[in-house]
């Protein structure tokens, strides 16, 4: 039986119990659920930029903050309903992420890198420390949501519907010729451009797509919790992203998601018995690293269809 | 101006801490070709061992200088075992994961430490030689940090002098240079990596070592160093031993004299410095383009 056979039964299969899952469990779990819809949308828009355009972006924490706080200061600032707001999250970090982006598709790995970073952390900064705007080290909490969304039970199928539609069209642009195009540069930025592909245009590009979805991520889970913090946006969130990716698997589409179900899976059961998570999640992370560099779907992948690397 | 003088000598020891521990991680970049983002980890490493060493006998302060020469050694072969069961198979690897697994190390060596030492803050005193300030223009300057002061450029001038005028000098920039090519030449690079590696940790396992006095000992120490250490380098140089060096200087420096005057943004400076440099000119101010 070769993995699409698997995944056109699975699918429906899955979708039809999430949908029913909280009539039947504890609200504590449907909670834990909606965070796993949270990071599946923020991993499966940073592996956007690392899997499969090769940009590993170190600053994946500063956008998915942005969307959260833009959404947050909206509301309590202006008096934004929530209905305009998380969308604004969203479109308002796509604008931000163009000028940076913009400086840093000009560098290619390490420096990309880091300049991601010191942008995220400069807004990070900048949140932090502008306290009589954004509360500083306090954060906002206490955000109005409007009433149909007021419990966890709908708020569920609330993020259920924003993590579906946002995968759909993260789905439908890598399979588009724009995503081919993307994947194309990253294993051959040279040729790419040979073959007429303007580098430069695409990696903005891709960049602005995936912050623009990490910052959705960030504004659903902001509406979840009622708050946001400066935690949103420090760089220890970009390890917990990146890991979750990594720990799925880079190139599949689903990786992330699968990663996004393991690690908050894990990381709530090992916290219930000890107070050593870090060295739980580190440990993994190099376990994965030096054995299964395709993640957990890779390795599972190769070892229905026995195929290699391969992007979808 | 009193203020100034002080905050200039604070800075300029709290630069060359920086230094120590910036250095190793240019030089594993540079020659090794890996960014191990763990390697403040080091730093906290060598401030936990110099509290047990000076701990060892009953509070006797002149342990500090034991501590100074054991602690560093005892990262340094820490550094050496890391390196051969974790950043060894990662050389071949896409930068990814070399930065991934690094970034996992931070969490186990934390947690390593938390598991021997617990949680609570400790305090290392000032060498009793060492305690006790000096008049100068006014101002109290601390002994302490004239000494850091003047072991930072003896440090650069030791890796200076390590770096050219030896035998094992040569063979490093060599194979920074080309790794293949030493390689093909007979060189033992894997032995070479190995050394380099320990080497930093031992520089870094040192500014840790030197900091305990300063200020405390506690989990932690190392996320308050890493961000400053790659803009240190960045600003510097990828790779270059004096710009990390002359980073350290400008960011301690930076730090003292703009909280000062600017003390909003004096954070922010360091930030934006780092992006500035990764426009204009990302092999920072003394490197050299790729």
């Amino acid at each position: 039986m070769g993995i699409d056979k698997v995944k056109k039964i699975s699918y429906p299969i899955l979708l039809a119990l999430l949908l029913v899952l909280p009539h039947f469990v504890a609200e504590g779990w449907i909670s834990i659920i909606i965070e796993m819809f949270v990071l599946a949308i923020a991993a499966t828009a940073a592996n956007l930029m690392a899997g499969y355009s090769g940009m590993v972006s170190f600053g994946v924490a500063g956008f998915y903050g942005a969307g959260a706080y833009i959404t947050a200061l909206l509301i309590t600032k202006a008096g934004v309903p929530f209905e305009i707001s998380f969308f604004a999250g969203p479109v308002g970090t796509a604008i931000l992420s163009l000028p940076f982006g913009w400086f840093c598709v000009r560098r290619s790995a390490v420096y990309f890198s880091m300049l991601s970073l010191a942008f995220a952390q400069l807004m990070h900064l900048i949140v932090f420390t502008w306290y009589s705007f954004t509360g500083g080290d306090n954060g906002i909490v206490g955000i109005p949501m409007p009433a149909l969304l007021g419990s966890t039970f709908s708020y569920y199928y609330f993020a259920l519907a924003v993590m579906i539609v946002c995968l759909a069209l993260m789905w439908i642009l890598i399979n588009s010729p724009f995503g081919k195009a993307i994947q194309a540069l990253r294993d051959n930025p040279e040729r790419a451009g040979f073959v007429g592909i303007d580098v430069r245009k695409y990696q903005l590009a891709i960049f602005v797509v995936g912050n623009f979805f990490l910052a959705a991520a960030g504004s659903l889970f902001c509406g979840f919790n009622q708050n946001v913090f400066a935690e949103y946006m420090h760089w220890v969130k970009t390890f917990d992203i990146t890991a979750v990716y990594l720990l799925g698997g880079i190139f599949s589409f689903l990786g992330p998601t699968v990663g996004a179900a393991i690690y908050i899976f894990l990381n709530k059961i090992i916290i219930r018995y000890t107070e050593y998570w870090p060295i739980t999640l580190g440990a993994t992370i190099v376990l994965i690293t030096l054995f299964m560099p395709d993640g957990v779907v890779g390795f599972i992948s190769k070892k229905i269809s026995g195929k290699g690397r391969e992007s979808k | 101006m009193q203020l100034i003088l002080g905050q200039i000598i604070a800075g300029l020891s709290l630069g060359m801490i920086f230094f120590l521990i910036s250095v190793g991680l240019s030089i594993v970049f540079g020659t090794l070709k890996v960014l191990n983002i763990a390697h403040a980890s080091f730093y906290m490493l060598g401030a936990y061992l110099c509290y047990t060493v000076t701990h060892l006998v009953y509070k006797s302060q002149n342990m500090f200088w034991i501590a100074l020469i054991l602690a560093p050694v005892g990262v340094a072969i820490f550094g050496g075992i890391i390196e051969l069961l974790v950043i060894r198979p990662m050389y071949k690897r896409e930068f990814l994961y070399q930065l991934i697994l690094t970034f996992g190390l931070i969490y186990i060596i934390a947690d390593i430490v938390k598991l021997i030492w617990g949680v609570q803050f400790y305090q290392v005193d000032i060498p009793p030689q060492l305690q006790g300030t000096v008049q100068f223009l006014g101002t109290k300057l601390s002994y302490y940090h004239l000494f850091m002061i003047a072991l930072g450029p003896i440090v650069l001038a030791l890796i200076w002098v390590l770096l050219h005028k030896t035998k094992l000098g040569r063979i490093i920039r060599a194979v920074t240079y080309s790794r293949d090519m030493s390689s093909a030449l007979g060189i033992n690079v894997s032995l070479i990596y190995t050394v380099v590696f320990m080497f930093a940790s031992w520089l870094a396992g040192l500014g840790g070592t030197l900091m305990a006095p300063m200020a405390s000992v506690f989990l932690g120490m190392d996320g308050t160093v890493t961000i400053e250490c790659f803009i240190i380098i960045v600003i510097g140089g990828l790779g270059s031993t004096g710009g990390a060096f002359l980073g350290a200087i400008l960011f301690g420096l930076a730090n003292s004299i703009g909280i000062i005057f600017l003390p909003k943004i004096a954070i922010a400076l360091s930030f934006i410095a780092m992006a500035v440099v990764l426009i204009i000119r990302p092999w920072g101010l003394l490197g050299k383009p790729e």
